[in-house]
């Protein structure tokens, strides 16, 4: 009797051990892809292109944080956050380990990354449900993420073209996906010229792929033409500059708008491209366009108007593109400011990221007729007055580079445009009177970004921006 | 004890005929335990002889004996005592529990030994040695406790992890964390499963565990020891015995209360008003040549003690309520207990409320059955941490004092970017809740003579819900979240075990079998735009933010595992282990790893040779084997694409890498040692050096930025390898002396000494610095390097401020002084990890009173402070009142450079300006009792025992007076690469407390 309890037992015993593990050892994610499942269907490769569009909306690429940047560290904002990494850029004081310019380098990374895997990948993946022009469509797309957040990057952390012709260092180019070696993402940097040439290419390889209409979130001819036309006026040929303007201005799918409600405006037709924001998939940090800009008891209370902004607007009272965007708060550090209303979605940072619009190209059109007396699309004084009839201003006679530069100043002030068209105009950062005024002159060091130091210790390729 | 029983039996038989002397009486009497209670079944010998019996059920025994022979009485764990029978015929003995005795049994892994006759490298850490520590995670009991085993407490923070280490860092991913075990399951730590709310981690996981249930630990610290947990023995195991019943005890119950105040240890001296208007206005002048008074800079007026607001002392309170006891089959142990801790930081409470149930009956002859099962529900008021200005420790230090917290009328305000902690604290909600059940069930069957079978269920189920809402005031528009992860293990182990004695020779062969399965889900929900603060919860929400869930699963499958012990005449022992372990997490071409031990012993005193030696016990042992490391993350193998949208639509990004010949880190060990006692057993001393390599070294390698892969904005890409080598070595010292043992008096002391050298020895594929050495990052003033250790501080040298020219000088690369450093001029100039370690614990008893004094020390670690990198910089935020010592004019010797200069702004460079010394020693724990007097108790009947004791915690700490008035125990992050970083890390608590203990 007890030997068969024993026996019993040991069966059961077995029955419950032994009852093959083995198999039960191969598990697979339940909220992951591989990637040669992801270029098995169409609708998962369109995934991959919405993942990167995904990745432009880190802050420190295109949802405002990098723009803002460049608007304090020139004459826009009067940074006074607390942030050190913030001030230091602010007070041309960066070093290399800033942990904010850090972030700024990979974020963009990022985006170039998710653009690369389709560019890379996707011409040769068999995806049976794909039809070859949508297969280009996505393609072309990647091209343009790939181009504008190579345009940013070399805006940040390379000195204008101006400075030597385009000769001096620029970034690296990454062409290809990290599959395991990391030969190809340790890169020397290219030259700025070459840079240029590499977005250029993308942007005119993609522009027949391209949708003429589509979400204003997303890459269309247009945006790839608008983006042209800014890289041309950057590298001073403005011809182009002023003929891809005026391509946008054309082209039935945008229009200067009528007023100012186009900001947040998912389909305004004044948008060429912007970063759609919402609650669910907003911005990402708290310290983008919504999180700095607005005051502190909503926000950050960061980011306020300088004082040269606001005595700019000053001097023709009633421009509405000061009358309609500004707020009195509390910044900071507890003291009253102006701050912009642009962006005023402080609770669920959710506004749309503004990066090409039509009051951009027509700033464009204008410059480049002017600097070769063309008057390609229009006159650069019919282009100004349009502008400022929409401001509520009176038509000037005529217009000079000056007013040209300080019109746009007003239409695109905390989106980020400030820097470069400073830069590329030869002029510094800051106006006389204002704090570091020598350190902000045009090719010094302190104007660019360095390259951080988490970027360098894992590449000994890279070489140093001077002065840091 | 059958056996024994069944033994003695014979032996009476045997010999009762033959050992008859003349003048015989029968003695009689009780044999009791230290509480009193009737001990059962405690061995009574006629010292000489083989004629022997065994107290009975209540404790009595009856044996004849001569006048002038001796009784020698002697039971596990108790002290032998020796009475020589007299003229009376009763003889009543009270024994004492015996902490020297080496014939205890102790837990192993998956069994228990004589420890006599141990020779894997274990230490045990014992009841008695814990009970008045004060602790809410098992870890906070280890510190000090044990050589080998490093415990830095996290912060004073309620529930903040500490890091623990046994031997070292063996593993740099983030995966260097002993296995703890408790009552044979093994516990989920997964730290990553509540918000870190600005620290480096979540809240411990251990610390929703019942620190009241502990009975003992057992440290398994060699490969012998550890190799039985195969692919998570490299770590180390900590194995936790729960209290039990024993056979044959009468019900005791037992009550206990305590209450207690806390304060911080350490605080720093921050700028009152006036001192930063001064400075301001000073600051301003240098800056910009204006005169500007306090009330230009808007800093007149009243001003505010931020820090002193965030601060108070806090009072807590326990009670616990147990019943235990045995019958001659059965045994039970119940117990009941809460307690309620309120930190030295405003806001931040935790309370705990446990009961657990241990059972086991021998339900036949052959067959016995079981269950220990606990529920601990945890209630934890949470606040923010060190990198978050919602934290009011972090927010005290850096508020200015101009700020307000409350407006004319009373109300709250926003302060803004520095939040109002005092607002926060009082009027949002921020609140952890967790259940964790941990249990097991039983059954084992004697099938054949020395062969027992056993069938153990374990579960581990832990939920945790954590709910935060914030207010108008504090966050315009309200927020609300809520997040519920549970995780289920559950494991299935089947054990064989034969025990047999053939001749001189003992042989034990374990062989089991386990399987192991670990679901996490994660669910979240956010929300915002509330249209009032009295709607609390995520529904009433205007917008959804967030919408979360997922599901993780990791499996083990723990294929065959065995341990053959053998010894001669019981002196010359020698173990083997083996383990043949698979998991989910290893790549298709790694399924399954094997890992063995073997280690042999000599007990010298047991020689003939040793009879009249010096010791009264001397052994020599040594292992050698290899264990693994699991500790990768769930699909390390797998290259995957996961969800990034953008508008409204699905998207995917490439969150990690493919890697398919990802595997386990495999530790090899070899481990020799002694263990020795003398005068009497009065003194034991055990040494023991260890060599620890391990291979295949999981690294998180950092990728260089550009490569652009891993989980959007989260941090810089990475790619898990089996990269490297790392080794750690030292000797581990434990002296436990009776110091003095005279009745009335009693002197004992413990103390514990562990070295370890950690050396990294290879880093193939990683990055090279400037002077050509691999390295792998662990933060921005961190690396593991070749050659040096994994914690190595690498940071620009800071020199001082000239007193001549007022500005602030560094050492560039070339050693050379300069005022604009670089990151290219940092060098090696630290290590976070100590030279040696330990604690030393010192217990007193005369007559009724009883004081232990515990304290614990580090030695030769330093630790980096970068909360100075923000109060000590004029950078808007309040400042430390060491500021006020800035450069005036040549000649002055200050701490900060001339406001005017150039190097004012870089004063704050990370350098070694923020690398102090971390060594200390620390009154850990003091604690003095008083157990009320026999002749009392016997007047009050009803009571068996009471004890009422103070505890004192922290008291005193000595340090290096670099560190000034900061905390030494440190540390922002259980990453191993980022040991002994505090960025506004609160101090640990300094507390008293009174209690009161009671059994009947």
């Amino acid at each position: 009797m007890k030997k068969n309890k024993n026996l019993l037992f040991v069966f059961f015993a077995a029955l419950l051990v032994f009852s093959s593990c083995e198999d039960k050892l191969f598990l697979e994610p339940e909220d992951s892809l591989t990637p040669d499942v992801v270029l098995s269907s169409a609708a998962l490769a369109e995934g991959a292109l919405v993942g990167a569009y995904g990745r432009m909306r880190s802050d420190n690429v295109f949802n405002g944080t990098t723009q803002l940047t460049q608007d304090w560290m020139s004459d826009n904002i009067n940074f006074v956050g607390s942030f050190p990494t913030f001030q230091e850029m602010r007070d041309y004081t960066t070093i290399a380990s800033n942990g904010s310019v850090s972030a700024y380098w990979r974020d963009h990374f990022f985006v170039l990354a998710s653009a690369n895997f389709l560019i890379n990948k996707l011409p040769d993946a068999e995806i049976p449900d794909l039809e070859d022009s949508e297969r280009a469509r996505i393609l072309a797309e990647a091209r343009f993420i790939r181009a504008i957040t190579n345009f940013n990057l070399v805006n940040l952390f390379a000195q204008p073209f101006q400075v030597a012709n385009g000769a001096n260092e620029g970034i690296p180019l990454v062409t290809e996906f990290f599959e395991g070696d990391i030969a190809p993402f340790q890169l020397p940097r290219s030259t700025v010229n070459e840079t240029h040439a590499f977005i250029e290419q993308d942007l005119l390889q993609a522009i027949p792929n391209l949708l003429e209409s589509t979400s204003r979130g997303r890459a269309s001819q247009g945006a790839a033409r608008a983006l042209l036309a800014r890289l041309y006026l950057y590298t001073d040929r403005f011809e182009l500059a002023a003929d891809f303007a005026n391509q946008v201005i054309q082209a039935s799918e945008f229009e200067l708008a009528a007023d100012y409600s186009f900001y947040n405006q998912d389909d305004a037709s004044e948008h060429i491209f912007q970063i759609i924001n919402n609650p669910v998939n907003a911005q990402t940090t708290g310290q983008g366009y919504s999180g700095l800009t607005n005051p502190a008891d909503v926000a950050r209370g960061d980011a306020p108007y300088s004082q040269n902004l606001l005595d700019a607007f000053a001097e023709e009272p009633g421009d509405l593109r000061f009358t309609l965007f500004n707020q009195e708060g509390v910044d900071a550090v507890q003291g009253t400011q102006t701050f912009t209303t642009k962006y005023p979605d402080a609770v669920n940072a959710a506004d749309n990221a503004p990066v090409l619009r039509v009051t951009e190209m027509y700033t464009i059109r204008a410059e480049a007729n002017l600097r070769t007396g063309l008057t390609i699309g229009d006159t650069p004084l019919n282009d100004i007055n349009a502008l400022r009839t929409r401001a509520g201003l009176p038509n000037l006679a005529n217009v000079t580079l000056d007013i040209i530069l300080n019109e746009k100043r007003k239409e695109l002030c905390f989106e980020g445009h400030r820097r470069m068209d400073l830069l590329r105009n030869r002029l510094p950062l800051r106006r006389p009177g204002m704090a570091n005024e020598a350190e902000s002159a045009f090719g010094a060091d302190k104007t660019i970004l360095p390259i951080p130091t988490s970027e360098r210790d894992l590449n000994p390729n890279i070489s140093q921006n001077p002065g840091y | 004890m059958k056996v024994f029983r069944k033994h003695f039996l014979i032996l009476i038989l045997c010999f009762s005929g033959v050992t008859l002397i003349a003048q015989q009486k029968v003695i009689t009497g009780e044999v009791t335990d230290s509480n009193g209670l009737p001990l059962p079944g405690v061995n009574v010998v006629l010292k000489g002889t083989n004629t022997g019996t065994q107290t009975d059920f209540d404790g009595l025994y009856s044996i004849n004996a001569a006048e002038g022979q001796t009784l020698v009485f002697s039971y596990l764990g108790q002290r032998t005592e020796e009475r020589i029978v007299g003229a009376a015929n009763n003889i009543n003995v009270a024994m004492v529990e015996d902490a020297e005795s080496l014939d205890e049994v102790v837990v192993v892994g998956y069994g228990q030994q004589s420890e006599r006759k141990v020779i894997q490298n274990i230490s045990i850490v014992k009841e008695e040695d814990i009970q008045d520590i004060q602790g809410v995670a098992p870890q906070d009991l280890l510190q000090g406790q044990s050589s080998g085993v490093q415990v830095v407490g996290g912060s004073g923070v309620l529930g903040a992890p500490s890091v623990i280490r046994v031997r070292g860092v063996n593993s740099l991913t983030g995966g260097s964390n002993p296995l703890f075990v408790i009552d044979g399951v093994p516990i989920d730590d997964q730290s990553n499963l509540t918000t870190t709310q600005g620290g480096n981690t979540g809240l411990n996981p251990l610390s929703y565990l019942n620190t009241e249930d502990i009975e003992s630990f057992t440290v398994l610290k060699d490969a012998a020891a550890t190799s039985l947990y195969g692919t998570r023995g490299s770590n180390g195991v900590i194995l936790i015995t729960t209290k039990k019943g024993r056979l044959g005890q009468k019900t005791q119950v037992t009550v206990g209360f305590s209450s207690s105040i806390s304060e911080a240890t350490f605080i720093e001296d921050m700028m009152n008003l006036q001192q930063y208007a001064d400075f301001e206005i000073e600051n301003t002048r240098a800056l910009t040549g204006e005169d500007v008074t306090a009330a230009d800079l808007g800093l007149d007026g009243e001003g505010f003690d931020w820090l002193d607001a965030v601060t108070r002392q806090g009072i807590s309170s326990n009670r616990d309520f147990s019943i235990s006891g045995g019958s001659e089959n059965s045994t039970f142990a119940l117990s009941i207990n809460h307690s309620n801790n309120e930190g030295f930081v405003i806001g931040n409470q935790l309370e705990k409320t446990g009961a657990r149930v241990n059972l086991s009956t021998q339900a036949s002859d052959w067959l016995k059955a079981g269950i220990n099962l606990a529920t601990t529900v945890t209630l934890n008021d949470r606040i923010g941490a060190q990198n978050n200005t919602f934290a009011p420790i972090t927010a005290g230090f850096l508020q200015t004092p101009n700020v307000l917290p409350r407006d004319e009328n009373g109300d709250f305000v926003n302060t803004g970017f520095i939040a109002n902690v005092l607002a926060i604290e009082a009027l949002d909600r921020n609140e952890t809740a967790t259940t964790k059940t941990t249990g097991n069930i039983f059954v084992e069957a004697a099938l054949l003579d020395g062969l027992r079978a056993r069938i153990d269920f374990g579960v581990d189920r832990t939920l945790i819900d954590q709910t935060r809402r914030s207010v108008e005031v504090n966050s315009p528009g309200g927020f609300a979240q809520n997040r519920i992860n549970q995780v289920n293990r559950h494991l299935i182990t089947a054990t064989l075990n034969y025990n047999k004695t053939f001749g001189d020779y003992n042989l034990g062969v374990l062989l089991g079998t386990s399987y192991e399965e670990t679901k996490t889900n994660r669910t979240r929900v956010f929300g915002t735009n509330f249209l009032s603060d009295k709607l609390l919860n995520v529904r009433s929400a205007g917008t959804f933010t967030n919408t979360f869930s997922d599901r993780l699963e990791t499996r083990l499958y723990g294929q065959v595992f065995s341990r053959v012990s053998y010894d001669y005449q019981g002196k010359y022992l020698l173990e083997g282990s083996f383990r043949r372990d698979g998991s989910s997490r290893f790549g298709d071409n790694n399924k399954f790893g094997n890992f063995w031990a073997v280690a042999g012993g000599w007990i010298i005193s047991d020689e003939a040779f040793m009879s009249n030696s010096f010791f009264d016990y001397l052994s020599l042992r040594a292992s050698y084997g290899t264990t693994g490391n699991d500790r990768i993350g769930t699909f390390p193998f797998l290259g995957l694409f996961s969800t990034l949208n953008y508008e409204d639509l699905s998207g995917l990004e490439p969150s990690s890498a493919d890697n398919p010949d990802i595997q386990w880190e495999e530790t090899s060990t070899l481990d020799i040692g002694f263990k020795s006692a003398f005068f009497n057993n009065r003194v034991r001393l055990d040494v023991n050096y260890y060599e620890k390599q391990t291979d295949n070294l999981l690294l998180n390698v950092p990728l260089p930025l550009q490569a652009g892969i891993g989980t959007w904005a989260i941090g810089n890409p990475i790619l898990s390898q089996n990269a490297g080598k790392i080794e750690n070595k030292g000797f581990e010292f434990d002296l436990n002396t009776v110091n003095i043992s005279n009745g009335d008096f009693e002197w004992t002391t413990r103390i514990n000494l562990s070295t370890v050298e950690n050396t990294v020895l290879e880093l193939p594929g990683a990055n090279r610095d400037e002077e050509g050495r691999q390295f792998v990052s662990g933060s921005t003033q961190q690396r593991a390097i070749v050659g040096e250790s994994a914690n190595s501080f690498y940071l620009i040298r800071y020199v001082g401020v000239n007193p001549q020219t007022g500005e602030a000088e560094w050492l560039n690369a070339n050693d050379e002084i300069t005022n604009n450093p670089t990151p290219d001029d940092r060098k090696i100039v630290g290590d976070a990890q100590p030279d040696f370690y330990g604690g030393i614990a010192n217990t007193f008893r005369y007559k009724n009173f009883d004081l232990n004094i515990f304290a614990n020390y580090s030695y030769g670690n330093d630790i980096f402070i970068g909360s100075i990198r923000f109060t000590d910089a004029p950078i808007g935020f309040n400042l430390s009142t060491r500021m006020l010592d800035y450069w005036r004019q040549p000649g002055d010797n200050a701490y900060f450079p001339r406001l005017d200069g150039d190097t004012a702004a870089l004063f704050r460079t990370t350098s070694t300006n923020q690398l102090k010394d971390g060594s200390f020693i620390r009154l850990k724990n003091i604690t003095l009792g008083y157990t009320l007097p026999n002749k009392v108790i016997e007047k009050l009947r009803f009571i068996q025992n009471a004890r009422i004791y103070f505890t004192g915690t922290n008291l005193v700490t000595l340090k290096n007076r670099d560190l000034g008035d900061r905390d030494p125990e440190v540390t922002n992050n259980i990453n191993p690469l980022q040991l002994g970083e505090s960025f506004f890390v609160a101090p640990q608590a300094k507390s008293y407390l009174f209690g009161i203990r009671m059994s009947f």
